[in-house]
């Protein structure tokens, strides 16, 4: 039923980024798979609030117990702040779910669009690629984002 | 019992009414797109074979230029952000922001020389085939140059002096200077992506013209500009119908290698107090030192991400890791 839930997520992005992108990143988007929206869940380890990009990178357990760091893209500086984010935003050790918009080589980083703060607010970091602020309330209002654990969801395969 | 079939239709109903609002999301946020009131394009008063010649009939219709002082000169203060531009309709039909760097528009016969028609057509069946365009020159850090400047979505700030105008983005740290009643100097014995710019006010206009510009791009899936561009400027404050400042830019590109006859467009930038408020100030930009996009052998735009050798940590760095207070990290960020 979540693989459900989530196909549906994951169709409604595909209408939404194709009237969004034309607010500009100083490079373009096709390295991310724009058909898909992936929840990814773990601890702050840095958050480089840096331009040209801002780059959020977090450290997610697997299910072996082992840890591998991933990489979440957002936009300049300025574009962040217009959206409520600064270079505090985020803390090292923060537990977060990041909703993003992943690599097309299957690599553990991808394109942020919102991250669900340890304190259950909403942060919206994200470059054009997304409308941040029109999807975290789609997840929030679906439960989308009550996951417990360490789940990466995939596009359901037989959908497209 | 809720089927597939119930949620696949549920879902692009949906589908459809989002669909909808994003649009309008999308008009607000690009804050690029024409809208009532923008400003129209004016051509120059006739056509001119050359930048010099626009410039100089220019400079003696305002008999000179006017002669400001410090207490007279106009001044540009704050924070400006880039607005609406009506470049990418010099290049396609029904070009607009909204398709600069997306697929739509057909591109405009006749335009540009057939060596840059032929190019920019490649970069247009690219976008329409991808959805984008692969690789970016920005991608590697490198600068935008006049005539992107015009446009480039950061932050900027302007300072007028009686001699000299200087026009900052915070993008790559590209800084215009615009001399005032000089004469084009080039010592350099070469080009440069801001070129060399010198001016005259005629009373509150600052009028330009620059030259010896690096061959760059008008903007990502927008054509290229030769080595041989020049541009005349004129920029000048208005309040537009909210009150709010604006200083619009109308410009007369000359490239007797790229273009076929000099094509004018207007640019807008607009006062930006909300970004103070944020706390927002000009930084040094940061990108040979922390970013970490590349373009790969496929010619597409990529990430080195962390455990590759060539990744940059974007705050971990320093030469010298054993001396105290080295660390570019002492946030803890």
């Amino acid at each position: 039923m979540k693989k459900i839930i989530l196909t549906i997520g994951t169709v409604l992005v595909v209408s939404f980024l194709a009237m969004t992108q034309t607010v500009s990143a100083h490079h373009s988007f096709a390295m991310f798979d724009v058909s898909k929206e992936q929840i990814v869940i773990g601890r702050v380890l840095r958050w480089a609030f840096n331009n040209p990009h801002t780059w959020l990178y977090i450290e997610v357990e697997d299910e072996q117990g082992g840890t591998q760091t991933w990489g979440f893209e957002g936009a300049a500086q300025v574009h962040a702040m217009r959206q409520g984010v600064n270079g505090n935003t985020f803390t090292p050790g923060e537990m977060v779910k990041v909703i993003m918009l992943p690599l097309n080589s299957g690599e553990p980083a991808g394109a942020m669009c919102f991250v669900q703060k340890q304190d259950g607010s909403i942060a919206r970091p994200n470059d054009g690629v997304c409308n941040s602020e029109e999807r975290a309330a789609v997840w929030q209002e679906n439960g989308w984002l009550d996951s417990d654990n360490l789940t990466i969801f995939e596009k359901d395969p037989d959908y497209m | 019992m809720i089927t597939r079939q119930f949620v696949l239709k549920a879902s692009m109903l949906v589908f459809l009414a989002l669909g909808i609002q994003a649009l309008g999301f999308a008009q607000i946020e690009t804050l690029t797109d024409r809208r009532i009131g923008d400003p129209e394009v004016e051509s120059p008063p006739r056509n001119f074979a050359t930048a010099e010649d626009h410039y100089n009939f220019l400079l003696e219709e305002a008999d000179g230029g006017t002669q400001h002082t410090m207490a007279t000169i106009p001044v540009w203060d704050g924070l400006w952000s880039a607005g609406y531009n009506s470049m990418p309709s010099l290049f396609l039909d029904g070009g607009s922001m909204a398709v600069a760097m997306s697929p739509g528009g057909t591109v405009k016969e006749g335009v540009l020389t057939p060596a840059y028609e032929a190019q920019f057509r490649a970069r247009r069946a690219e976008i329409e085939e991808h959805g984008e365009q692969l690789y970016d020159r920005l991608t590697t850090c490198q600068y935008p140059g006049t005539a992107r400047w015009l446009w480039e979505p950061y932050v900027k700030e302007f300072a007028n002096t009686p001699t000299q105008t200087w026009m900052l983005n915070d993008l790559m740290n590209e800084t215009r200077r615009v001399y005032i009643n000089s004469e084009h100097v080039n010592i350099d014995g070469k080009h440069s992506a801001t070129g060399d710019s010198i001016g005259f006010w005629d009373n509150d206009k600052l009028i330009i013209w620059t030259k010896w510009i690096n061959p760059a791009d008008y903007l990502r899936g927008m054509p290229l500009t030769s080595n041989q561009l020049e541009m005349v400027e004129s920029w000048e404050v208005q309040l537009n119908a909210e009150g709010v400042r604006q200083l619009i830019t109308q410009v007369t590109f000359y490239d007797p290698v790229g273009l076929q006859s000099p094509q004018s467009a207007v640019y807008v930038h607009t006062s930006s107090p909300e970004l103070a408020e944020f706390g927002a100030r000009i930084r040094n930009w940061e990108c040979s030192t922390s970013s970490n996009s590349y373009q790969d052998e496929t010619g597409r735009t990529f990430f080195y991400l962390p455990g590759d050798p060539e990744y940059k940590d974007p705050r971990g760095f320093t030469d010298f890791p054993d001396i105290p207070g080295q660390s570019l990290n002492p946030m803890g960020q």
